[in-house]
């Protein structure tokens, strides 16, 4: 059995869920294949934090998969688990840190979200620099990129960051998916041509 | 998914969350009723039934006023013929504690299925309730899930065992089964053309008044009875033997005799944490019926084993009832659960691997460790992020006239002349900082009837009660007639922004016009309710008018006895939503920003903290200086900012949209500074 786990982590209405649905879909075409993941919606639009779980599992054969140890799968990725981390804010990044280990790869959007409580004054922002130090303690796969100017300068609003970073995804890391798959998704979704493109400026990243 | 929830069929299969999959098994089983009072995270539930009931034959689907109408409906179905599915949050069995007690008495006719979304780790509740400890009085029967296949399954299969055995059957998902989005492998539907209600007389069950209770009181603990026998061989409880579900058949078998004991979600993560730890060769029982607990299958399961560990959430309801069925048959063993699992909080996969590889000596692997340590180094770094108002909310307008009329704005002090009651929805998050607008938060319509009290009890305080429209009417209307009654001097604020919104804009019985803009028939009037009541000081005022609303409620509060204050704009979301669909935005009318002058402002934090809107964000000069600007792309223009600023630092410019769309297709509002020629500024 291989598992390949991606979280997505960043705040309500980035479209983090449909992101994580997206690639979700993308396991429908091999019946040795599954998928699961559950998501925290409770911030969706209220400058929460949410996050999506995607857990691809792919099993040798029919009798694994029937094998009632190995076809159960918790709906949350362990600490050190994760292949990816998606992040689409920086210090969201951080706080997801413990589900990387030093082979996974990081992408992460550098536009900040000010919280409450720095606005308060009553803590810092870290300045990326630091993000960045701490990040590659980690593990050396670290992307940034600023997806809400990308997406403003390509679609006149952030509607489309989640998009582009899937983009930067199937460059950058070993997400055993075939990117074709993806494109095929986006092709029957809303806003296909968009979408299309978007993943497309992820991609060339 | 295009509409696969409605017309797949077996051997289909597609990517759907957990609730839709609760939603579908009772669509399989063909349920013709469908009620809820919204709570997350069970809402998409019956959500998910409801936008679909055009494509869907003989199905009724209700947002009930409350859990107890909502509860009762599904009874009333049920009694009819009519299969029915309830669904409502951890908290909501409170509120339907009444009919779920009496369920058992009377029985059922048709299946009846009561979905209950339960919140460990409160992410969206005020509590953590572990409902599954009301089915010690209640009797109703408990199926526990573990992932999405099985919330699909298990609530079909509920269906038949409510009407084998007669009872309500309980469906338990937490956030993370409700929430949990994977591939589901559908079934095919009963014919929906068979549906049709047809109730009949049978006073014997369902009329419970002194004899007639005790002799019903008497038959369901038969029943109770059988439905244990049943459990005994379900297939619904499985008990995975240390050798079958390995393949490794030559390792060497673990003479500890130890053995878990699990169900529902936290079964997944144990699976999970034991391959984790590679420790996949004990015994397990997997519960899928929680209660009653098949006493053969525990004891033959206890029999075999030195040592048994639970591993359950909250309180321990699995370990309680084992551990007197081990009582019973003088059990020799250990049994381990709350020692080793918290009580409280959610139990996470990282939990279950902790506890199992401690018990097992078994150590995770070091990149688990490793992990953990790298965030805890790094945490007290982390900026905290609570959630907030969106941008454009009505509630920011109402909460910061409220501080500002009752002079607490940004302060967390305990010496407070004025209380100011919180209550359940959206507006909740008033209560964190920066606001710190709320002195207590319980259950529904707490704000007003433990205000009243206080209002008697210290007279040298005056109190504001709020409360939002949605649970006003779930339990509200009681509590304001014993304070209209006893003349209680509190100002009550009605929050109205007519939608259900937490929970994703259900319509509330004042809401007069649907999302397409349609108007809704038989909306309640408000005002007209509350004029019936005998009130007298009743006013209503637009939130966003801070300045007006402020002013308001100091006089309220200078007013003796019972004031009531609506405060109505509808949810920012659902006006831009219902815009969209209208396509209001390419009119040709004039369009608005508001823009934050750098060189004026003087970040007195009026708009940055006080109101503290999303939408103005902090940026930083090359020279390193800070400054605040308004994001224009995730403004509303709702202009309360630009009403507190003191400075005029914020300034509204008009123009018209209409135009610059015409000349240029893909226009960009931050960058484009050509078309601001075209811009008029009027202040």
């Amino acid at each position: 059995m291989q598992q390949f786990n991606i979280a997505i982590t960043g705040l309500g209405g980035q479209g983090i869920i449909t992101a994580g649905t997206i690639l979700k879909n993308a396991a429908l075409n091999s019946d040795l294949q599954d998928v699961s993941g559950s998501e925290r919606r409770g911030g969706a639009q209220r400058e929460g934090y949410v996050e999506a779980f995607v857990k691809y599992i792919f099993y040798d054969s029919v009798s694994e998969m029937q094998n009632q140890r190995k076809n159960m799968h918790s709906p949350m990725i362990a600490s050190g688990d994760a292949d990816v981390l998606i992040s689409l804010e920086p210090i969201e990044t951080l706080r997801a840190i413990s589900y990387v280990n030093k082979n996974s790869v990081i992408i992460f959007n550098t536009n900040t979200h000010i919280p409450i409580s720095v606005r308060m004054g009553k803590s810092k922002y870290p300045e990326l620099y630091d993000i960045l130090n701490s990040l590659y303690n980690i593990t050396d796969k670290v992307f940034y990129y600023d997806f809400n100017k990308l997406s403003i300068e390509n679609f006149g609003s952030i509607i489309s960051v989640n998009v582009i970073s899937l983009g930067v995804v199937f460059a950058k890391t070993n997400i055993p998916i075939s990117k074709n798959v993806i494109e095929n998704i986006l092709l029957k979704g809303p806003k296909a041509q968009d979408n299309l493109r978007a993943f497309n400026i992820g991609l060339n990243l | 998914m295009a509409n696969l929830f409605v017309e797949g069929k077996y051997g289909d299969k597609g990517i759907i969350l957990g609730n839709e999959a609760i939603a579908r098994g009772a669509l399989e089983a063909g349920v013709g009723y469908a009620s809820m009072y919204p709570g997350t995270p069970a809402s998409e539930i019956i959500i998910t039934l409801d936008k679909n009931k055009k494509y869907i034959k003989n199905i009724y689907t209700e947002f009930s006023l409350n859990e107890h109408i909502s509860l009762h409906g599904a009874i009333g179905a049920s009694w009819s013929g009519i299969r029915s599915l309830c669904a409502m949050k951890n908290v909501g069995l409170n509120v339907a504690s009444e009919p779920a007690h009496f369920l058992a008495y009377t029985g059922v006719k048709a299946g009846l299925v009561l979905a209950i979304g339960s919140d460990p780790g409160a992410p969206s509740s005020s509590n953590e309730q572990d409902d599954r400890w009301y089915s010690l009085h209640t009797y109703m029967p408990i199926l526990e899930p573990s992932n999405i296949q099985e919330a699909k399954d298990f609530t079909k299969k509920a269906f038949e065992i409510s009407e084998q055995f007669s009872f309500g059957i309980i469906l338990m998902a937490p956030s993370r089964l409700c929430h949990n989005a994977g591939i589901l492998h559908f079934g095919d539907c009963l014919d929906r053309d068979l549906i049709s209600g047809n109730f009949k007389r049978d006073p014997e069950n369902y009329l419970n008044l002194f004899n007639l209770a005790v002799k019903n009181h008497k038959k369901y603990l038969e029943r109770n009875e059988l439905l244990k026998k049943y459990a005994n061989t379900s297939e619904l409880n499985i008990i995975i033997d240390a050798e079958t579900g390995s393949r490794n058949h030559n390792r060497r078998r673990n003479n500890n005799r130890i053995g878990f004991i699990s169900s529902g979600v936290i079964y997944a993560h144990l699976i999970e944490a034991l391959n984790f730890i590679n420790a996949d060769n004990y015994k397990i029982l997997k519960l899928g019926i929680t209660f009653p607990l098949s006493e053969e299958l525990i004891k033959r399961f206890l029999n075999d084993l030195d040592e048994v560990v639970i591993v359950e959430e909250a309180e321990g309801f699995l370990e309680f009832q084992i551990k007197k069925i081990a009582f019973e048959i003088g059990y020799q063993g250990k049994i381990h659960g709350k020692n080793i699992f918290n009580a409280y909080g959610e139990l996470t996969v990282d939990d279950v691997i902790k506890g199992a590889a401690n018990f097992l000596k078994k150590p995770p692997p070091e990149y688990f460790d490793t992990a953990v340590k790298n965030l805890e180094m790094i945490s007290d770094k982390i900026p905290q992020r609570m959630g907030t108002f969106c941008v454009g909310c009505p509630h920011r307008g109402s909460i910061y006239s409220i501080l500002k009329a009752s002079g607490y704005s940004n302060t967390d002090s305990k010496d407070r002349d004025v209380i100011i009651a919180g209550d359940i929805g959206c507006y909740t998050l008033g209560l964190l900082p920066p606001y710190n607008a709320m002195d207590w938060l319980t259950c529904m319509n707490s704000g007003l009837s433990i205000g009243q009290a206080i209002s008697i009890a210290d007279k040298s305080k005056k109190i504001i009660a709020l409360v939002g429209d949605s649970t006003f009417y779930h339990s509200g209307i009681p509590v304001l007639m014993n304070a209209v009654q006893n003349n209680s001097n509190i100002l009550y604020i009605i929050l109205d922004n007519s939608w259900t919104a937490m929970t994703g804009h259900q319509k509330t019985p004042s809401t007069k016009i649907d999302i397409d803009g349609i108007p809704i028939p038989n909306a309640i009037n408000l005002k007209d309710l509350l004029k019936s009541l005998g009130i007298s000081y009743i006013k209503t005022i637009d939130p966003n008018n801070v300045k007006r609303f402020s002013v308001l409620i100091k006089e309220a509060l200078k007013e003796k006895g019972l004031k009531v204050i609506i405060a109505k704009r509808e949810c920012i979301l659902q006006e831009e939503r219902r815009n969209k669909i209208k396509n209001v935005k390419l009119n040709n009318k004039p369009e608005i920003i508001y823009e934050l002058q750098k060189e004026r402002c003087v970040k007195c934090n009026e708009c940055f903290v006080e109101l503290a809107c999303p939408a103005i964000q902090l940026k930083k000069e090359d020279d390193n200086k800070e400054f605040y600007f308004i994001d224009t792309v995730a403004c509303v223009k709702c202009g309360v900012c630009y009403e507190v600023c003191p400075n005029g630092a914020i300034r509204k410019v008009e123009f018209n949209l209409h135009s610059l769309i015409n000349s240029e297709p893909q226009v960009n509002l931050l960058n484009n500074k050509e078309n601001k020629t075209e811009l008029k500024i009027i202040a």
